[in-house]
């Protein structure tokens, strides 16, 4: 699937491709427009881009509904064409390859080997440890055994989704497959947190943007999301807020408040407590996201989203003591996956907490079935 | 209502992030980018140190937008790029800020900026392009 042959520089195969400096240094400073970048950002980026290898990337899906990467090629800036032919070197992904079977498979390995220590590792879907690994299995392989493997080459990984960031949906209660987040499996790499459900197309490209510009993590969160894209909340980014400071709130989605544009936190809307750049990149090359259309935030970004009670149930009048909610987050022990799962499910994630309510379940399943991640 | 195009349908302006100030005048925004405008010039002057703002990240209304132009105005310089769409680069009546506007192949507007430097980071040539350049030009065959 690679674009070219290796060695080339991107500065080189833009050359190759007849795209001029200027035009190289444009789009950047495009691109670090619409990631809201300090504008010095894209001339430094062509500069630093345009000496810089074209990394290999490797793309795995494991138990996801493939959203996300619908999102990854949806992202209008930088777009994948262009990431895939200028900037990175794609050398494996599923979806997007015409080789399959035997071939892939090789494909995969000779890439591994090839670029040992040097590769982008993108993972997207939660890793189904229950009945051996069977709820989501490659060429013969489960998904954890193909994670563990592609991880050990890996230069840094990028846990794209919330179902690779911290579990996602399968994860959520009552969690059938004991599935379980990247950072679960694997303890020893460097692990970058791109959630959401799915991330905001432009956030993906935009963190590995960063990561091939400049050959080092980006600064993260407590959950090891980029600050840069999860910095701030929705709620402090939202053009609704001053509605909130002024008390003013729909309280039905067709009422009067919700036709003058008023704040959504009384219908559920979680942008208090979810981390993301949804106000400010937005959806769809900028044109709107959940709240401009009039739905609050479901914090889809957030660990434990799926468990955290009713989309529509105002976050301070939930009645979080009949399911248990408000229980502190245990310490996640299995398997010494004890300080890794600790440090990115974060402390004091109700909806976590509430997940471990299951944690006898499931490690009753995982002892039955297989062992522990 | 039978038909799609019965629906009614209303398109904000994507333009303007906030509401245009009633009495028309200068919003406090446009006060704060001169003022950063003439610090960034200080220290070009100074330290020949070049530096950006970039437009579509402040809160500008439409009023605003047409205010700072018109405060900024027209200088001598006006060129026009075409590299992967339409750009263009027009100093203002300000020697050293430049106000930069780039398009996509489709024309939309995907990048404006004011720049403050001797001239627009862009329309300098590259050194490898201009090497490039000179091999291309000696193996042209009028020179062979």
């Amino acid at each position: 699937m690679s674009a070219s042959g290796p060695g080339l520089t991107v500065g080189e195969m833009l050359r190759k491709h007849g795209v001029s400096r200027r035009g190289f240094i444009k789009y950047c400073t495009a691109t670090a427009s619409a990631l809201a970048l300090p504008p010095w950002m894209g001339a430094a980026m062509a500069e630093q881009l345009r000496n810089a290898p074209r990394p290999s990337v490797v793309y795995l899906s494991f138990q996801e509904c493939t959203g996300c990467f619908e999102a990854f090629t949806r992202s209008f800036s930088p777009t994948i064409e262009h990431l895939m032919f200028d900037i990175i070197s794609l050398d494996y992904d599923d979806t997007l390859m015409a080789a399959s079977g035997t071939a892939a498979e090789s494909a995969l390995a000779s890439v591994m080997k090839e670029h040992f220590g040097r590769y982008v590792l993108i993972v997207d879907g939660s890793i189904p440890t229950g009945a051996s690994g069977a709820y989501c299995t490659s060429g013969g392989r489960s998904a954890e055994v193909i994670l563990r493997e592609a991880a050990k080459g890996a230069a840094v990984i990028l846990a794209v989704g919330t179902c690779s960031a911290f579990g996602g949906i399968p994860f959520a209660d009552p969690n059938p497959t004991g599935a379980w987040p990247v950072s679960a499996i694997v303890g020893d790499r460097p692990i970058i947190n791109v959630s959401g459900c799915p991330p905001i197309p432009e956030v993906i490209t935009g963190t590995l943007l960063q990561y091939v510009t400049t050959g080092s993590l980006p600064d993260l969160d407590e959950n090891r999301r980029p600050r840069a894209f999860y910095g701030n909340s929705i709620h402090d980014r939202c053009y609704r807020r001053p509605f909130y400071d002024e008390g003013k709130f729909a309280k039905t989605f067709d009422d009067e408040g919700a036709r003058n544009g008023w704040c959504l936190y009384e219908l559920g809307c979680k942008g208090p407590t979810t981390y993301n750049a949804c106000a400010t990149v937005k959806w769809n090359g900028g044109t709107s996201f959940p709240i401009e259309s009039g739905h609050g935030c479901i914090g889809c970004s957030e660990p434990g989203f799926w468990d955290k009670g009713s989309f529509y149930t105002a976050q301070a009048a939930a009645d979080f003591t009949k399911s248990g909610e408000t229980r502190p987050l245990e310490v996640l022990e299995f398997a010494g996956a004890t300080l890794t799962v600790g440090a990115v499910l974060g402390a004091g994630s109700a909806g976590v907490g509430r997940l471990r309510q299951h944690r006898s379940e499931l490690d009753e399943v995982a002892q039955n079935d297989k062992g522990t991640p | 209502m039978s038909r799609l195009g019965d629906i009614p349908i209303r398109i904000e302006s994507m333009e303007s992030p906030v509401p245009d100030r009633p009495d028309g005048g200068l919003g406090g925004a446009i006060d704060a980018v001169l003022s950063e405008i003439a610090s960034l010039l200080e220290r070009l002057a100074k330290n020949d140190e070049h530096s950006m703002i970039d437009l579509r990240s402040l809160p500008l209304s439409q009023a605003d937008r047409a205010a700072l132009q018109s405060a900024l105005g027209d200088g001598e310089v006006h060129a026009t790029l075409q590299a992967v769409g339409r750009s263009t680069a027009r100093e203002t009546r300000f020697a050293g800020v430049w106000w930069l506007e780039h398009r996509d192949p489709a024309g939309d507007l995907v990048a404006e900026l004011l720049e403050v430097a001797r001239f627009p980071q862009i329309l300098a040539s590259a050194p490898d392009e201009i090497a490039d350049a000179a091999k291309a030009l000696r193996s042209h065959r009028r020179l062979q």
